[in-house]
């Protein structure tokens, strides 16, 4: 999981109104290009590239070791028709609803509880950090153990409150295993949402707070009506955002569960990465991901669309 | 009963807080306590909240080991160059678009921000044959070519509201004075939005020192790793040696922490007021 790390700032800032000064030009000026072009050249010489190479060779049967051999749409055919493959979008689909609903629930409440005054506020906030601080697969290797069959404390927990009477095999069974992925990717991801959402709620002037109360509005009503209606893009832009990321989700499933019970939490980049690296057929594995690439734009589109939206008010 | 109206929402208000508290700490407290036991109490039947016998093995053990050593240095040194050079790359990017006119600019941004969304799990095949077409698996250098993929357009868009932020009224002056565009860009600008440009570099590092998925498809010989891929290949076998690999994941954090706590502390505060007088 990388960069969930502009937190106090998800959607960054898009330039629309440059300086008056920066407009006074005469001529056609150079400079702008010029220092432009060592981005330029990674971002077609190395990305682009990539891509496109990527996306050639998803039409090919290109193992690893072998020469590619176009064979026109073989990967898609098979993929499409391939039982695993269509569990593991299922999978992923599930997966990145729940985690989302969860995220957006446990963030919106860490939000609005830091919003409140209290002793140590700044010490709290940073406390509740640091999940989403640390590295993603300290994180994961931590909730592994927690979750682990041979000693570890989750079952040790439930044993003595008395929900279960004997180990419980986390990733033996289908709907388990999926609370432990949930488990790690909320614990993990919600700090995010928070942060997000708090920045938000903390520029809504009391002025609002205070008119509502005069006109006699209960707590509900205030918070229904002035708070959520101004927190609504805020928390569409980092869901789209988080939405991106847990679509894409890899170490925490993998490490956690490997993808079993029985393909149960093989979510697509589990699929795409052992078609490519365990079963060493890369040209299926790209597949996998172009297929995801129209979705994924679109997404992306709706957040660029959104983010320049927001900063151009 | 008025009290009670007063009272009952902070009440509600403490017991949400401390909730929230635990659940942030306790996997974290997990973590340290397990890093400090032995072997042998880490797999007792009954866990213990405070380590029974308080030993530093499991962080010798780690430390020791000559593979974990090389790992880290190949994560600091992978870390440090890519956001070293990400910055310089990344900083006229973000001065252009944010203080110059240019053809293409507002779809120029639109790319930043389309390539800082797009995730790593579409784009590690692509770049895991391009290493590999240039004879660079299994070295660490291969991770210097793919890890701008993601820090670069990060850093680009996380750095334009830094450099937006320096007041243009500095800048006019210095070409007032005869500075050249050069000049106003790194002894003027860069100067002024470092609190900025240190802050993204932390959080970029943070990204670097923490990459899974690259490192596993690239780094597969177990002599040259990075501590992500290290801390997971330590789990093998039946019994895994959770005393050393929480000990690892403690040590992996410790860089990180440090320079958030660096970035809270020191780079607090305005450094642009009194640039200009009136």
């Amino acid at each position: 999981m990388r960069s969930e790390k502009s937190a106090a700032n998800p959607a960054g800032s898009a330039p629309d109104r440059l300086p008056t000064a920066a407009k006074k030009k005469k001529g056609f000026d150079f400079f702008p290009y010029l220092i432009n072009i060592p981005m330029l050249l990674y971002l077609f010489g190395v990305m682009a590239f990539a891509l496109g190479w990527g996306l050639v060779t998803s039409f090919t049967n290109k193992t690893i070791g072998t020469t590619a051999v176009f064979n026109g749409l073989t990967n898609y055919k098979y993929l499409l028709t391939n039982p695993d493959y269509i569990q593991s979008i299922a999978v992923t689909l599930k997966f990145t609803l729940l985690a989302l609903l969860f995220k957006l629930l446990f963030g919106t409440g860490m939000a609005l509880t830091l919003n409140q005054k209290f002793p140590c506020r700044n010490a709290v906030r940073a406390l509740l950090l640091i999940p989403w601080s640390l590295p993603n697969i300290v994180a994961v290797l931590n909730w592994k153990w927690i979750f682990s069959n041979n000693s570890g404390i989750a079952n040790y927990i439930l044993k003595s409150l008395g929900i279960v009477d004997r180990d419980v095999i986390w990733t033996g069974v289908a709907g388990l295993a999926l609370i432990v992925i949930l488990v790690a990717d909320v614990w993990r991801g919600s700090p995010f949402f928070g942060i997000s959402i708090l920045a938000k709620l903390q520029t809504i002037s009391n002025d609002y707070y205070e008119a509502a109360m005069i006109d006699g509005a209960g707590p509900f009503t205030r918070f229904f009506k002035i708070t959520i209606p101004f927190v609504k893009d805020t928390m569409m832009i980092t869901t789209l955002m988080s939405c991106i990321w847990t679509l894409n989700s890899f170490e925490t499933v993998w490490l956690l569960t490997g993808g079993g019970p029985r393909g149960a939490t093989t979510v697509m980049n589990v699929f795409s990465y052992k078609t490519a690296m365990s079963q060493m057929m890369i040209g299926r594995g790209l597949a996998v991901s172009v297929i995801a690439m129209p979705f994924l734009m679109i997404l992306i589109q709706i957040i660029s669309r959104k983010t320049m939206k927001k900063n151009a008010e | 009963m008025k009290k009670m109206h007063k009272i009952l929402p902070v009440v509600v208000h403490r017991i949400v807080l401390i909730f929230y508290i635990l659940c942030a700490a306790l996997p974290i407290y997990w973590m340290i306590n397990t890093s400090f036991k032995t072997q042998g109490e880490i797999y007792s039947k009954v866990p213990t909240i405070f380590p029974k016998e308080f030993v530093l093995t499991n962080y010798i053990t780690v430390l020791s080991d000559p593979k974990f050593l090389i790992a880290i240095k190949n994560s600091l040194m992978v870390a440090v160059v890519v956001v070293f050079i990400s910055i310089m790359i990344a900083f006229p990017v973000a001065y252009s678009l944010t203080r110059r006119q240019f053809v293409g600019r507002r779809s120029y941004s639109k790319l930043i921000l389309f390539c800082y969304l797009l995730p790593s799990s579409l784009m590690y095949l692509p770049m895991y044959m391009v290493v590999s077409k240039l004879g660079l698996v299994n070295h660490t250098a291969a991770l210097f070519l793919i890890y701008p993929a993601f820090t670069l357009p990060y850093c680009c868009w996380i750095l334009m509201p830094h450099v937006g932020a320096v007041p243009t009224s500095i800048e006019e002056a210095a070409v007032m004075d005869g500075c050249g565009k050069i000049g106003v860009m790194y002894r003027i600008v860069f100067r002024l939005a470092l609190s900025g440009i240190v802050s993204t570099a932390i959080f970029a590092f943070a990204n670097c020192w923490g990459e899974y998925l690259y490192a596993l498809v690239t780094l597969t010989s177990s002599e040259q790793l990075t501590v992500p891929i290290y801390l997971s290949n330590l789990i093998v076998g039946d019994m895994f040696p959770w005393g050393e690999i929480m000990a690892g994941g403690v040590i992996a954090c410790v860089p990180v922490f440090l320079l958030y706590m660096f970035s809270a502390g020191f780079l607090s505060g305005d450094r642009n007021a009194g640039g200009v007088k009136g």
